[in-house]
């Protein structure tokens, strides 16, 4: 364990020659910190003076490798971007390049996209939810959301026959048709999931006096915070802002779904985990209205093109993801080898307010409030 | 009385989470015992790439175009191949594919002009190494020889018929020699679709093989 | 056992007059009996928390698992035991002995049937709690002698936390203590010197309610849910399992510990589950008193029940806030538990 603070130089972090602060360095390799953040916590007692989080240990140079391979090589990156939302990092690349480049999509593939998406999102969130109790340190619930979880991997898996990192998109479309089995599959999904999982989750958890106590009040994100630091997806709602790029500004055909942009303005924890459980809800609906409305016809362009050469200029197109605003920034020289792809992922805002939430707060608060922002490592790390 | 209300309305929200676990304890498990009983795989199964075997020729169809070498974003495929001597289509003489590198996204299947790739099955792979360089060419090359004696004569036999079209069309100096052709590399195609269909069921033993 | 035959006619004679034969065979029963449990504590743990998230747990070793224990003990056994440099040596090994040792003192002292009780001594009920604080001092030096900072944190906690809630646990069981000296006397007869009934000895608190005939939960629900509540926090299990949180401090005292070390106070964690069941089963469940079956089964059916009910806590409960548990403990079970101790004192005065 490292006594010293982080060696750049930041002057809420330096010793002040108070000899009751001390410093804790939590990660990366810690059970709570969501894969590899580091924390470097500068404390008295329990109580958290300043807080820094130190990134980068799971850096794998996604965007210098777009640079090096044509758009179409760079498909597979996209997933493993966000693990845990794959298929909508997987799809908004896909849909930025064929807005460019003008792609017509087919209307089923357009569904299907948008079914996956959101079943992709549930699954995000049940993990998120699993993940954040367990922090809290109850173990059985994160059990029941992986038995959830698994059912969405499952049914995404009989198309894309993959269960993270789904490379199902393609520029125009989709790879594999959905059958009428996955449409059976998914509708009993979404009425276990309505009828049953997502009330029993708010009694078993958004109930408990013990979770309440620790949620309440917790980490308060303030609406200036969030603006501040570009705070985005549900931590931004938390706060009072309907913001949803989904709603915002509507890409692919959410236009022509009816949901809720659930809002909160407490901004704290509680606020937090209440939003994804009624996101999950809306999430549910869209992906009904998806479902009946699936029309029939081609999953991709009657003539996909063989190379994909954007006309030169920068272009910049942005998702709704489970953790917040997604952007793609392309900058094409008219060649099929772009020269910077710049991904702007939600997490990395999200926890940059993190050293102001944190003031003042303890070490079991720190753990929810990380938690309940919900970042993804390699999503910020990239 | 806020006081009493809250300890109370706490203690009931720990019982109803007390009942909820209550009842799943006597619930069935939803859980498999893996290396017992395996999970069956999705038919969208995505795993290593092979070659398909065509029942008409008994052999794959890989034509060493380099498609899916150049569009594989992993670098993991390497072939080798060209002219053989005595017939017509190009062959590939080396197909190796790094298992370890692949990422499993499927552009080269999407690619490939001949239809020849598909996902394998293979399942729960592990090894004592990280040489995962898989050649797929090797349940091929028994059958090499005879392909290629069976694919200079179904090639005569093709030129013969051609000849004899060629003759008929001069006859009524109509028809080109490229709808033929077309025809051609259609039933091709649709040979091999059906080809993919029957084996599905058949590759437990083969991936096991 | 106090009066010793002049000569030995049976092996249990023998035994029962030979003092330190006896005591060296009733450790060795000890030990064994407290392993073994132990072992089996395990199992069911991972069982229950298994069941009630719908698994199956551990089904390899023995039937549904149950040598997993065996297997898991026989690892930690054979392992390298890591001694971190910086540490402070005397108090980083002493610490799982002291925190291990009280906890088979205690198992002595408890009555598993009215005439099975190793060491009949009449302030019973006072040991086990000062035995069950000893086990604190164990934990803070292996939190300070770990030398690390998640080690320190969490031997803050649980000092904290074990000093707080040995408050309303000796209150609750005090109004047991109450009832047994303030009601009717019950004459015992112990060894036929006949004298009423005393309330800090276990085995005089079981025979009160064996001879009345009802159990003292009926009259002092509060005391035993308060009782119950300190005790799961006193044995640092969730929700009260801050000083080891995982999620938070790593593994908390123990972080620095590893192979049969650890297995220590793995072992301690599990045996002061079944000493704070067996009081609570004494105090409030009438220790052996029970219809037909004999008197250890219902003894031990009980206790067992009691942990069952603290796994099923366990695996239902996220993890409190230190500061929310200390003021749980200060603003909750405190002024209860000497409200509940009040008004016990003044029905028995009225009565």
């Amino acid at each position: 364990m490292s006594t010293e603070p982080n060696p750049e130089p930041n002057p809420a972090m330096a010793p002040d020659g108070d000899p009751e602060v001390y410093y804790l360095n939590m990660g990366p390799q810690h059970p709570s910190m969501h894969g590899v953040l580091r924390l470097v916590l500068k404390m008295r007692g329990e109580e958290i003076l300043e807080a820094e989080p130190v990134i980068g240990y799971a850096h794998r140079a996604h965007e210098k490798m777009a640079e090096n391979r044509n758009y179409l090589m760079f498909l597979p990156n996209t997933s493993r971007v966000d693990y845990l939302s794959g298929m909508i990092y997987n799809i908004a690349y896909c849909q930025a390049i064929e807005k460019i480049m003008d792609i017509e999509v087919p209307e089923r593939a357009e569904y299907i996209r948008i079914i996956a998406c959101e079943l992709n999102r549930i699954s995000s969130h049940l993990l998120w939810f699993g993940t954040f109790l367990l922090d809290l340190g109850g173990i059985t619930p994160f059990l029941y959301c992986f038995d959830d979880r698994e059912e969405i991997l499952d049914i995404l898996d009989s198309v894309t026959g993959s269960r993270l990192t789904y490379s199902y998109g393609r520029f125009g479309g989709v790879t594999m048709d959905v059958d009428s089995a996955f449409v059976a599959r998914t509708r009993a999904f979404l009425a276990r999931m309505r009828d049953e999982r997502l009330p029993k989750y708010r009694r078993l958890v958004g109930d408990n006096v013990i979770f309440r106590e620790r949620c309440e009040g917790v980490g308060v994100i303030t609406r200036d915070v969030a603006f501040r630091y570009g705070v985005t997806g549900p931590c931004l709602r938390s706060t009072g802002v309907a913001y949803d790029v989904r709603r915002a500004e509507p890409y692919s055909i959410y236009d022509r779904f009816e949901f809720k942009i659930p809002t909160r303005v407490e901004g704290d924890t509680m606020a937090r985990f209440d939003l994804r459980i009624e996101e999950m809800e809306e999430s549910c609906k869209i992906v009904e209205q998806a479902v009946d409305g699936l029309p029939e016809g081609p999953i991709m362009p009657a003539k996909p093109k063989k190379r994909y050469r954007p006309p030169a200029g920068e272009y910049y197109f942005a998702v709704e993801s489970a953790r917040g605003h997604f952007g793609t920034y392309i900058i094409s020289d008219g060649t099929d080898v772009p020269v910077k792809l710049k991904l702007r992922t939600p997490s990395f805002s999200n926890l940059s307010s993190m050293p102001d939430v944190l003031r003042n707060t303890m070490v079991a608060d720190t753990i929810a409030i990380v938690g309940s922002i919900d970042v993804v490592m390699p999503e910020i790390d990239r | 009385m806020r006081y009493v209300r809250r300890v109370l309305g706490g203690l009931i929200s720990l019982f109803v989470g007390l009942s909820i676990t209550l009842r799943e304890l006597f619930k069935k498990p939803v859980t498999l015992q893996y290396p017992h009983e395996k999970p069956s795989l999705s038919p969208a199964y995505r795993s290593a790439i092979k070659l398909i075997r065509f029942d008409e020729t008994n052999s794959h169809d890989c034509v060493a175009c380099l498609a899916c070498q150049k569009i594989c974003p992993s670098f993991c495929i390497d072939i080798e191949g060209g002219k053989v001597e005595g017939i017509k289509k190009k062959r590939a003489t080396k197909f190796t594919m790094d298992f370890a590198l692949c990422s499993l996204c499927g552009l080269c299947i999407d690619v490939c002009p001949t239809v020849t790739l598909e996902y394998s099955k293979l399942y729960d792979e592990a090894g004592y190494n990280r040489d995962w360089n898989m050649d797929l060419l090797e349940e091929f090359t028994d059958y090499e020889e005879q392909f290629i004696t069976e694919q200079r004569e179904r090639e005569e036999k093709a030129a013969a018929e051609k000849k004899a079209k060629a003759a008929a069309a001069k006859a009524k100096a109509g028809k080109n020699e490229k709808a033929g052709k077309n025809e051609k590399a259609g039933k091709n195609e649709k040979a091999g679709k059906n080809e993919k269909a029957d084996k599905v069921g058949g590759q437990a033993e083969e991936g096991e093989a | 056992m106090s009066n010793l035959p002049t000569a030995p006619e049976t092996l249990a004679d023998y035994v029962s007059g030979n003092l330190w034969l006896f005591f060296a065979i009733a450790t060795a029963a000890i030990m064994g009996y407290l392993t073994l449990n132990a072992l089996f504590l395990i199992w069911l743990e991972r069982k229950i928390s298994a069941h009630i998230q719908r698994r199956l747990g551990p089904m390899e070793v023995g039937w549904h698992g149950v040598l997993q224990t065996v297997a898991d003990m026989l690892k930690l056994l054979s392992k390298q035991l890591v001694t971190p440099r910086a540490i402070d040596k005397p108090l980083y090994h002493l610490a799982p002995v002291v925190v291990f040792a009280p906890v088979i003192a205690s198992v002595a002292m408890f009555p598993f049937a009215e005439d099975l009780v190793i060491l009949d001594i009449e302030l019973s009920l006072a040991y086990v709690f000062v035995f069950g604080g000893i086990g604190i001092i164990g934990i803070f030096m292996a939190g300070w002698g770990s030398n690390n900072k998640y080690a320190l944190l969490g031997a803050m906690r649980s000092v904290a936390q074990n000093i707080s809630y040995e408050i309303p646990l000796i209150l609750s069981a005090l109004s047991v203590v109450l009832l047994v000296s303030g009601l009717e006397p019950v004459i015992i007869n112990d060894n036929d010197q006949l004298r009423p009934a005393s309330g800090i000895s276990l085995i005089d608190i079981a025979i009160v309610q064996d001879a009345k005939g009802w159990w003292f939960v009926l009259v002092q629900p509060v005391a035993a849910l308060i009782y119950f509540i300190a005790a799961v926090a006193e044995t640092n299990r969730a929700p009260f399992d801050i000083p080891e949180a995982e999620s938070e401090l790593v593994a908390g005292f123990h972080t620095e510990y590893s192979g049969m070390r650890f297995a220590m106070f793995f072992f301690a964690e599990y045996t002061n589950m079944i000493i704070v069941s067996m009081v609570a089963t004494v105090l409030f469940f009438g220790g052996w008193s029970g219809p037909l079956l004999p008197g250890p089964v219902w003894f031990f059916g009980k206790t067992y029940l009691l942990i069952g009910g603290m796994m099923w806590f366990r695996w239902t409960f996220p993890r409190l806030r230190f500061d929310q548990l200390m003021s749980f403990c200060w603003t909750v079970l405190i002024p209860l538990s000497i409200v509940n101790l009040l008004v016990t004192a003044l029905v028995l005065e009225l009565l």
